[in-house]
């Protein structure tokens, strides 16, 4: 019986000793040509659908943005749901989501290699390109919301015959510059570590492609010195961009922080702005990876499982804490007992859009939380889609109590009102198509999957025999 | 003097080139006539090599304080020049002034970085280079200086090292 026992004990303990290689990408590596091949496939493979969405995204985007924008410029800004007393309507609602989307690709690639997360290796470009065509929208928003777009340069400083020069006091100039520095930033971000790819497409590739992969590899090799210029900006964009991305959705929450209204004079929106962009941005980048890994070419070996879990983790942490920053500055509101933000609070709750604060916390927090804490379902692409896009409605419904709800009540009770979006439903609409179409027309351009990073992540890791586990081991190679 | 020639050794894996790198050393080639080329970065290290120096960090840091320039010129100079008076604040308060000069410096600190990998690698370069395409098929190169009469010897110890081919590098439209 005692014989029988170990036995039985010592197969269990076989069962659980092996690595299955085959659950993590780094662990099951393929020669690098092969690799090579699997990406400029996915990027040269091009079903009829992919033209077919393509051509109604198109369509969208110029009936939605480009139509409907010419149209508002052309009658005013009346065409717009903004008016007394909301100033501000889902043109800020959009700018503050789509920063927030466009921080995904920074927290995703940067902050994960500072602190050496290797399960980032195949999906950094993905997010990386998030960040860029996030604040594309983000931008495009803001143009919208000026009303008069063409007057935009009046907001560069530089010496002029009008004697104008921008209130450097004012957060509206503080997010220029930090939504430029961001983007400049960020997109300088996604093209270095590019390089090395465009210039493996280079390598295999013929006609157009040949020569545009060419340019833009701008000659590189993959020297000793290339390598090691590359890998000095890198580490010193991965920890400097950071600060940056902080401090961009910090400044876009004082552009309501610092107005002494009800529900926005909170000293904690800047951290409570950041972390619900970081709450819809890995959202969002769970929801493109997924998209990705089921459209297109091979994406199953680079992106797996483990992914998935990993994100549900950042995803579920995430939750947390937002929820935490939400309760604090609830808490500190409610308690105050100022009574116009008492009003704000009942309006929220119970106002006619209380159905979008509830749902808005459902979705947020416990949607996640009911959820994410199984890991099975948290690897699941199908869960974690539903679970991210649930989510990104969720913050969408925030920002937009923060925004035209919370305007509709202020300490004039006989100018409060209610908000009803007109032509900013379609140029909403007409900011979401381009933005997947960009990811689309994208995905075909440039390598979507970091080769190189992946590869000298395999390079990295070994499986390592402890006993009698097979565990996986990392060398530091970076 | 006769010229030198530039003889392209290329690798399936990393072993057997770093091990090249003792027969190089055998035969009196030493490292500045020596160049590994990569589809991924690898150690110097593991090739017994030395860290090449760069100078992107420094790059960085000149951006950072012209940044930092820049930013006490918008924050506290302009506002002088053209002065506003808004809400009763003073021209340049300290703590938004932090904000514009933060963000210049970032900025400007970002872009050299960038720039400075351009002019470092001496990007862009679109002139003819000895190159071989498994370059970034995973393949690694060493690329060496040599005197035209040490080209058999050379030859022989790369594929004595267990180079996959060993030729004259010739420099192609990459």
């Amino acid at each position: 019986m005692a014989v029988q026992a170990e036995s039985k004990q010592s197969s269990h303990a076989g069962d659980h000793s092996k690595l299955d290689p085959k659950d993590h990408l780094l662990l099951d590596p393929k020669p690098r040509g092969e690799m090579n091949a699997m990406v400029m496939e996915a990027m040269q493979t091009t079903h009829w659908r992919f033209w077919v969405a393509v051509a109604v995204l198109g369509g969208i985007v110029a009936y939605c943005l480009v139509y409907m924008w010419i149209y508002m410029i052309q009658e005013g800004l009346g065409v717009a749901g903004v008016n007394r007393p909301v100033y501000w309507g889902v043109f800020l609602v959009n700018t503050v989501f789509w920063i927030g989307i466009s921080h995904a690709g920074t927290f995703v690639s940067a902050l994960l290699r500072v602190f050496k997360a290797e399960y980032r290796r195949p999906f950094t470009r993905a997010a990386e390109l998030m960040t860029s065509f996030g604040l594309i929208q983000a931008g495009i928003s803001i143009l919208m919301h000026m009303g008069r777009v063409w007057r935009f340069y009046w907001m560069v400083p530089y010496p002029n015959e009008r004697m104008l020069w921008p209130n450097f006091r004012s957060p509206l100039m503080w997010d220029l510059l930090a939504i430029t520095t961001y983007l400049l930033a960020s997109t300088m971000y996604l093209f270095l570590p590019l390089i090395p790819d465009l210039a493996m497409a280079r390598d295999r590739s013929t006609g157009w492609r040949k020569k545009l992969y060419r340019v833009l590899a701008l000659g590189f090799r993959g020297t000793e010195k290339e390598w090691s210029h590359l890998h000095h900006a890198l580490n010193i964009f991965a920890f400097a961009i950071l600060p940056v991305m902080f401090s961009v959705h910090t400044i876009v929450s004082w552009d309501f922080a610092v107005a002494t209204r009800p529900g926005w004079n909170s000293t904690i929106f800047g951290p409570y702005f950041v972390i619900g962009a970081l709450h819809s941005g890995i959202a969002a980048v769970s929801m493109v990876l997924i998209v990705v890994r089921a459209t297109m070419k091979n994406m199953k070996y680079f992106i797996r499982k483990e992914h998935f879990n990993a994100l549900g983790v950042l995803m579920l942490i995430v939750s947390m804490g937002w929820a935490y920053f939400f309760f604090n500055d609830f808490m500190v509101q409610w308690y105050g007992g100022d009574k116009w933000t008492h009003f704000l609070l009942h309006w929220h709750e119970a106002g006619p859009i209380g159905w979008m604060w509830f749902l808005m916390l459902i979705f947020n927090i416990a949607v996640p939380w009911l959820t994410l804490w199984n890991k099975k379902w948290r690897s699941s692409p199908l869960v974690l889609f539903v679970v991210g896009l649930l989510i990104n409605v969720g913050m969408y419904f925030e920002r937009y109590i923060i925004v035209p709800v919370s305007l509709g009540i202020n300490r004039n009770p006989f100018s409060w009102g209610e908000y009803k979006p007109g032509v900013e439903i379609y140029l909403t609409i007409g900011t979401f198509a381009l933005f997947i179409l960009l990811y689309m027309i994208a995905s075909k351009l440039i390598p979507l999957v970091p080769v190189w990073e992946v590869q000298e992540g395999q390079l990295a890791h070994s499986v390592r025999k402890i006993g009698k586990a097979e565990l996986p081991a990392v060398t530091d190679l970076e | 003097m006769t010229e030198k020639l530039k003889i392209l050794a290329l690798f399936e894996d990393i072993d057997p080139a770093a091990h090249s790198m003792d027969a190089l050393h055998d035969l009196g080639i030493g490292h500045e006539e020596v160049e590994v080329i990569t589809g991924s970065p690898i150690k110097p290290e593991m090739m017994g090599r030395h860290h090449p120096h760069s100078k992107v960090p420094l790059f960085a840091f000149v951006g950072s304080v012209g940044g930092l320039f820049i930013g006490i010129l918008l924050a506290f100079v302009t506002p002088r020049l053209y002065p506003l008076n808004v809400g009763g604040k003073g021209l340049s308060p300290g703590a938004p002034s932090i904000v514009v000069i933060f963000e210049m410096i970032m900025l400007f600190m970002l872009i050299s970085t960038f720039l400075g990998v351009i002019f470092e690698s001496m990007f862009p370069d679109y002139t003819k280079k000895e190159y071989h395409p498994e370059i970034s098929d995973g393949h690694i190169a060493v690329l060496i200086d040599i005197e035209p009469d040490q080209q058999s010897a050379l030859e022989d110890a790369m594929k004595n090292a267990g180079a996959k081919t060993v030729r004259v590098a010739e420099r192609q439209q990459i």
